[in-house]
């Protein structure tokens, strides 16, 4: 029990007898918000083994038909392996390249003073202010000029450099204590040094957190691929699922299929990368 | 000495920031700055954008259903924001302790968030459903009389909303904060533990403190995204019954894709994007106050 | 080459091809040359019409390459204006919902292709009517959908209730919707789905004023259709419009797997429930489709309904060389080969000369009583709603109304006054 610190507690002569009380209590809130988490979840499972007319019926039904052939039919009447490729590839290349140059972006940031640089910070968090809808067409009409559009370089050029990742290692960076690379400084540790030898293993948590949330986001966009992949080669999971509604005929038992699996490696890597959210620099050794 | 000390700093601060900003300045900065100046003409996208100047704006001003939809933005801006902000804090802390099955619920936690928001919709809509649905039918039984319509009702549809919002981004949130935990040094509590501080003590002088940062960034995000709320409210409620969960990026999209008015989208959007910038500076201000 | 002259090779050529319908010299040869044409459509998995037109249209201009590019059915018109806006927009492109046609005429970005309607059969003339602006027609209808009423055989049956024999008013429609309920099985009498044109679309197309007063903003005429449709929700003799929000209803499902013995749908459905039946998501029983009801006696002989005209138009981006080729390709989708093979797989074609219409009926499956062939033949289609680059924007004010309504949220009288408001607000009063 180190974190004791995280408990809410409002009476100090209690102390005994809450400590044995804490984990059935703990328990059951988690259980309880699970449940409530899941439900959909389990809901979609239900969903992808029944035939399409029985997606939505009243009252909803918490029964599957067991109609397994859609986990079949998904991977021969569509394009599926496709879709989960260009995704595999988009998400890790966009991660990548997201955490490298945002970590590195925000140690230039947070550590470095120079002329402009709040209000080049202001630029940056100013731009996740507007909303992409807006500019959306001009941004079009610009990757078009670029000869971006309908490639998958046209993902990456959209995701890979966004503000959401320097302002999140920045904030980060920030928690990090000024004398740790005060004393890098005078070991004669370069600026580049200092970041990479100190700053990038320190924010071990953080990256791990903007990995993870930037690779759900890439796993997940809509929007993006709507317009600009117009090429059913270049489909992703999420646009390629949105085939199987068509204008007068929608298959809502094979996009829960696919929902289903598209869930399924994000959950991987959540439970894989789960040990680097919850080892900190309390773990790592550090004591200033 | 100090000037050329200065010169390399600047080079050096710059170097770590280029890569990147020479990506989103090309790419997002110039269309974003192409925006603005649309939010002055009458472009419908295929013709030439006239230069109408303060048109658009005067026309915001007479303009009800941008009202209706600004009103309906900060209301669930102002509920949705400081829910999830303390719920998924309280979710942090309660999975950043060492109760069996931990790893587990975390995931679980992050789930809402990764599941289709198709199935989202789906699925909240049918709880929420009148009749047939678990929600009203569970009050029932416990004796409410005229249960709330949830989405199909004009005064409920709001909180339906902000209800899956917050269910959903609850994950979101909790995996920064939980990231945030992680930065303060245990030594910290081990520390107040032997000066004699409790449990509230040790949250209010140490964990609140350490999370700052992290507080700042979330609480950012959050009220950024709120604002800019479009998905959500597409597939549970598309904006009514009526307007009445009609929000800013959605009377955006209404506005520029469907009615083909770019330039008058374009202006409402430098209004949501002025909100937005304003409430962000204010946060900047207390934040670096309460930190100085 | 100046746009008269290429104009009028281009007329002469759509005359030769339609004069040798079906025969490969159609092309003006020596023109063009082998030219690459793309086509825009929409979900091509569940979609066949788009690639069954392109390999119906290449097999007879062996020397016309055509590509379908496929674009999102639910975001058509975002991805196709992003597109022409960026100037990546394909050669001829489908204009998917009337309520959008003003916008691209209107922002020049169709070609005039009224030389090709010219010479095409006269139901597909008139179906062309809505894509007419100042005597220029901008677009060529291919299909041309109206909403049909459909009923189960066997539930009627077993509700012994007497099926449509094409002389129903609504008053008829709403006391076999009432009688229908009671039947074993059936969640409600009829579906209305939640669509505000499945309300107001009738209400379009069979008031007198209907056209008139929706572009000037006086939504009165709604009032009784609105009223009759919250009077069967309100006596469960349809299913309630919270309730199918809620669950996300689908009309394939309500009609398909039998939970309503009737329903008010397109004639897209027809293709739709056949494919289904056949695969199994919906189950096998006897069924047909008659005519919508009618206001009163006065229109029984031709009973008119709503729906409107699905076309291709050319873009206005096209290179010149492509122009003959393009207008060729418009011309076979409308003329009878086309038709006929859309008919072939259940689709209701723009063209409904005799030859296409007994291709439609010897499609297997397809109810083939005389009702059915008369409401196929004698249909009279208004637009869903009236063409003008104020559409978008009513359409926008009076789908708020319609939530509001169907959901109880705000009276009928109110509910219409408000958009009237709003009406003035956004367009000027």
């Amino acid at each position: 029990m180190t974190l004791t610190g995280t408990r809410p507690v409002t009476d100090r002569k209690t102390t005994a007898r809450r400590r044995s009380l804490w984990p059935v209590v703990g328990h059951a809130a988690l259980i309880v918000a699970s449940l409530a988490v899941l439900a959909p979840f389990f809901w979609m499972v239900l969903s992808s083994l029944k035939t399409n007319n029985h997606v939505f019926t009243v009252p909803i039904r918490w029964t599957p038909d067991w109609h397994w052939s859609n986990y079949v039919d998904i991977w021969t009447r569509s394009g599926m392996v496709t879709w989960v490729r260009n995704t595999l590839i988009l998400s890790v290349v966009i991660t990548f390249l997201q955490v490298l140059t945002g970590s590195f972006a925000a140690y230039g940031f947070s550590r470095l003073r120079w002329p402009g640089r709040d209000v080049l910070f202001l630029a940056y968090v100013g731009t996740i202010a507007v909303p992409w809808q807006a500019y959306m067409i001009p941004q079009f009409i610009l990757f078009s000029k670029l000869h971006l559009s309908n490639t998958l370089w046209a993902m990456v050029a959209l995701q890979a450099f966004g503000a959401f990742g320097v302002f999140l290692m920045k904030q980060f960076y920030e928690t990090v204590p000024e004398e740790l690379s005060e004393a890098a400084r005078i070991d004669g540790l370069s600026e580049y040094g200092i970041w990479r030898r100190i700053m990038l293993p320190l924010s071990m948590p953080a990256i791990a957190s903007l990995t993870l949330l930037t690779f759900v986001n890439v796993w997940n966009d809509y929007l993006g691929p709507l317009i600009y992949l117009r090429d059913p080669d270049l489909w992703t999971i999420q646009i390629g699922l949105k085939t199987f509604i068509g204008q007068y005929n929608a298959q809502y038992a094979l996009i829960m299929t696919g929902s289903v699996l598209s869930v399924l490696p994000i959950a991987i890597v959540f439970l894989l990368g789960q040990k680097y959210f919850v080892q900190g620099i309390a773990t790592t050794g550090i004591k200033g | 000495m100090a000037a050329s000390l200065r010169r390399r700093n600047a080079l050096i601060g710059l170097s770590f920031v280029l890569p990147n900003f020479l990506g989103f300045a090309l790419l997002t900065l110039v269309p974003v700055l192409a925006l603005f100046y649309l939010s002055f003409t009458n472009w419908n996208v295929f013709g030439q954008a006239d230069w109408t100047g303060l048109a658009n704006l005067r026309r915001l001003a007479g303009d009800r259903s941008f009202w209706t939809a600004l009103r309906n933005t900060l209301y669930f801006t102002g509920v949705h924001v400081p829910v999830t902000l303390v719920l998924s804090l309280a979710l942090a802390l309660l999975l950043n302790t060492r109760l069996r099955g931990v790893r587990f619920f975390r995931t679980a936690a992050f789930f809402p968030y990764i599941t289709s928001i198709v199935a989202i919709a789906a699925v909240w809509n049918m709880m929420f459903s009148p009749e047939t649905g678990p929600v009203n039918q569970l009050l029932g039984a416990v004796g409410v009389a005229g249960p709330p319509g949830w989405t199909n009702s004009r005064d409920w549809s709001m909180p339906s909303v902000i209800i899956v919002g917050v269910w959903r981004d609850l994950g979101f949130y909790m995996l920064l904060f939980l990231a945030g935990l992680q930065t303060i040094p245990r030594d910290l509590y081990e520390a107040a533990t032997i000066d004699g501080a409790g449990a509230w003590q040790r949250f209010r002088h140490v964990t609140l403190p350490g999370l700052r940062p992290t507080t700042f960034f979330v609480t950012v995000v959050l009220t950024i995204g709120s604002l800019k709320v479009f998905d959500l409210i597409l597939v549970l409620t598309n904006g009514g019954p009526g307007q009445s969960t009609l929000v800013l990026s959605q009377y955006i999209y209404q506005k520029g894709f469907v009615q083909n008015q770019f330039g008058y989208a374009s202006a409402v959007s430098v209004v949501l994007f002025g909100i937005c910038i304003a409430v962000t500076l204010v946060q900047f201000l207390v934040n670096r106050r309460r930190s100085a | 080459m100046d746009r008269s002259r290429l104009t009028r090779i281009a007329s002469l050529a759509v005359v030769a091809a339609l004069a040798l319908t079906g025969c490969s010299s159609g092309d003006s040869g020596d023109e063009s040359g082998p030219v690459t044409l793309t086509v825009g459509g929409w979900s091509l998995a569940t979609t066949p019409e788009f690639e069954l037109l392109a390999e119906g249209f290449q097999k007879s201009h062996p020397d016309v390459k055509v590509e379908v590019k496929e674009y999102d059915a639910a975001n058509y018109d975002t991805q196709m204006t992003a597109d022409l806006s960026a100037g990546s927009a394909p050669d001829v492109y489908p204009i998917k919902c009337l309520c959008t046609f003003a916008t691209y005429q209107g922002g020049g970005q169709l070609l005039d292709v009224s030389d090709v309607t010219g010479g095409l059969d006269e139901t597909v003339k008139s179906a062309a009517a809505p894509y007419t602006v100042d005597g220029a027609t901008y677009a060529v209808p291919y299909r041309e959908d109206g909403w049909f009423l459909y009923y189960d055989r066997d539930m009627f049956e077993a509700a012994k209730v007497d099926e449509p024999d094409g002389s129903w008013t609504w008053d008829d429609y709403a006391a076999a919707a009432g009688e229908l309920a009671k039947a074993p099985g059936a969640d409600a009498g009829t579906y209305t789905h939640t669509w505000a044109s499945a309300v107001q679309g009738f209400a379009n197309a069979q008031t007198a004023d209907g056209q008139a007063d929706f572009l000037a903003g006086d939504f009165a005429y709604l009032q009784p259709y609105y009223e009759r449709a919250l009077e069967l929700q309100k006596s469960k003799a349809a299913v309630d419009y919270g309730t199918a929000t809620t669950n996300t209803l689908t009309y394939q499902g309500e009609f398909g797997t039998q939970k309503v013995p009737m329903m008010l749908m397109g004639s897209w459905y027809i293709a739709t429930l056949l494919a289904q039946q056949e695969s199994g998501d919906a189950e096998t029983f006897d069924w047909g489709f008659a005519p919508a009801p009618q206001i009163d006696a006065s229109t029984l002989s031709s009973p008119v309904t709503f729906g409107g005209p699905t076309g291709m138009g050319i873009n206005a981006g096209i290179s010149d060389r492509k122009v003959d080729a393009a207008k060729e390709f418009l011309a076979y989708i409308s003329g009878d080969e086309g038709s006929t093979a859309l008919a072939e797989i259940g689709i209701t074609p723009a063209n409904t000369s005799d030859a296409v219409a007994e291709a439609f009926f010897a499609v297997e499956g397809m109810p083939d009583d005389e009702l059915a062939k008369s409401t196929f033949s004698t249909r009279v289609i208004r637009p869903e709603v009236p063409v003008s680059a104020n559409t978008p924007t009513i359409t926008t004010l009076l789908n708020d109304a319609h939530t509001a309504i169907m959901s109880g949220s705000s009276d009928v009288p109110a509910a219409l006054e408000a958009a009237k408001q709003e009406y003035a607000n956004q367009i000027g009063g």
